[in-house]
């Protein structure tokens, strides 16, 4: 099953546009290259709106107490307690723990963004 | 129309009471305007007054220490907003009793000097907390904010709010004072006369080490050591022998520490005893009679974890269920309890537990 989400100009990067299909919560968004991905919005920890949080990118480091900022553009951050997944990596999470954020997959036809509820690559 | 959030999507809490036993609403300063009288407001509202901050952190979540979806729709900060709140937290999650337990940032019992405007704040938040929150919804209960370092002046607080029908307990922040010294007995015993029970919060502690760590990531996971030397100070300075109807709710900081510290107590008390004579109660015995531990930041655990603590416990009956609305740990009532606990069980946390504890509550349903 697909569903329209949007119109493809639109969406913009760094933003979510929620949507549902089939009574399943998605987002749609953009990574920092423009590629559009579709996810599920409802965060896998407590189940936060995801589309309510932010797309950013993430500090990240080789040695205790130097910050690099990296993935800009392609983090997607919960609005509860912040949890951090990457866009790009199909939702995995940055900390090393279980549970990605389900990826759709994402489409544009005639103008419009799809997703359709089969699993994103 | 969209619903605010995606959760409450397994409904685990619409079968039961709900009664979440830390609810943070907030004031802006102006809005205590027309409760605060002068000589204090013109502090405020001409010099720009405000209470020191203690805690050097805001970093750690998408909006500070606020969940990023509850800033009111007008923009203003999370907590601030009654039916934003009732929307999206009490309405949302079919909550039957919520229980505020404030922002006064952080609080006047934290101020470091000028306990005259400590208490003046104290007493216009009560006010407007009553006003504004508990006269306005049958489901919110509230707590009585005092300056404790002027200990009669509390006591007059407590006396001048503390019948209130609504107010249910007085709320002491967990900061850089040990509540058990005798000096603050007085605050107890009027407490006790208007069947308020005692509520601790922390605010801005600077745990473990007297002074702030390096990281807010140090400081938030130790915060439930701040939580352990109140309930140390408290049994070993003789407060709950002195004070037989007293009870203590030890809010946000979880009860996975609980078992060892009962286990630590008892030990210590049967070799320490003739230190503190007064003390004629097994503490594990007042931990299990006399004070409950609000759930929240629960951490992530299976039936079979849950089930361990409980049995070093020896009971369930005081663990409360609380959200912490609107911070960034919030804890959603239908998915931060572990799947699988049986219903009686459930029935206890998310709400009988803490209508036995509080004697202000009303009984199931009467509301």
């Amino acid at each position: 099953m697909a569903a329209v989400i949007c119109r493809e100009e639109e969406l913009e990067k760094q933003e979510m546009i929620p949507g549902s299909v089939d009574n399943i919560p998605v987002f749609v968004c953009r990574t920092s290259e423009g590629e559009i991905r579709a996810f599920i919005d409802r965060c896998p920890h407590q189940g936060a709106c995801m589309s309510k949080g932010k797309i950013d990118g993430a500090p990240m480091s080789t040695a205790p107490g130097e910050y690099s900022f990296e993935h800009e553009g392609d983090i997607v951050r919960c609005p509860w307690h912040g949890r951090e997944y990457n866009l790009r990596e199909s939702g995995k999470p940055l900390a090393p723990v279980k549970g990605k954020l389900k990826e759709f997959s994402a489409y544009v036809k005639d103008s419009y963004v799809y997703v359709e509820l089969k699993r994103g690559s | 129309m969209q619903t605010l959030n995606n959760e409450a999507k397994t409904n685990q809490t619409k079968k039961y009471s709900l009664i979440d036993t830390d609810i943070h609403e907030r004031v802006m300063y102006e809005d205590l305007f027309p409760y605060l009288e002068q000589p204090w407001r013109r502090y405020i509202e001409d010099c720009n007054w405000q209470q020191e901050k203690h805690m050097p952190f805001t970093q750690p979540a998408v909006a500070g220490v606020d969940r990023a979806d509850a800033k009111t729709p007008d923009g203003k900060p999370a907590g601030t907003s009654l039916p934003f709140m009732q929307e999206q937290l009490l309405d949302a999650n079919n909550h039957e009793v919520g229980i505020l337990t404030g922002a006064l940032d952080p609080s006047p019992s934290s101020m470091h000097g000028w306990y005259e405007m400590a208490t003046a704040l104290a007493s216009a938040y009560n006010d407007w907390q009553i006003n504004e929150w508990l006269d306005k919804d049958s489901r919110l209960y509230g707590s009585v904010h005092i300056a404790a370092q002027e200990v009669g002046n509390a006591v007059k607080e407590i006396e001048r709010v503390g019948s209130h029908p609504k107010m249910i307990q007085v709320l002491l922040p967990i900061d850089d004072i040990a509540w058990g010294d005798p000096y603050y007995h007085p605050i107890f015993e009027a407490a006790e006369r208007h069947d308020l029970m005692i509520g601790m919060h922390h605010n801005e502690p600077p745990a473990p080490l007297g002074k702030w760590p390096r990281y807010f990531i140090e400081w938030h996971s130790l915060i439930a050591t701040s939580h352990m030397a109140q309930i140390t100070s408290m049994i070993f300075n003789g407060v709950f022998e002195k004070y037989p109807k007293l009870k203590l709710m030890m809010i946000e900081g979880g009860f996975t520490y609980v078992p060892f510290l009962m286990k630590k107590l008892d030990q210590q008390f049967k070799d320490l005893r003739h230190e503190v004579p007064w003390v004629t109660t097994m503490p594990s015995d007042t931990i299990k009679n006399r004070m409950a531990f609000t759930t929240q930041p629960l951490e992530e655990m299976s039936r079979k974890e849950w089930n361990l603590l409980v049995e070093q416990m020896g009971t369930d009956e005081i663990i409360c269920f609380s959200t912490d609305y609107p911070h960034w740990d919030y804890d959603s009532p239908d998915e931060a309890v572990p799947k699988g606990l049986e219903d009686d069980v459930l029935e206890r946390i998310y709400g009988e537990n803490a209508r036995k504890f509080y004697p202000k509550l009303p009984a199931r349903g009467d509301i």
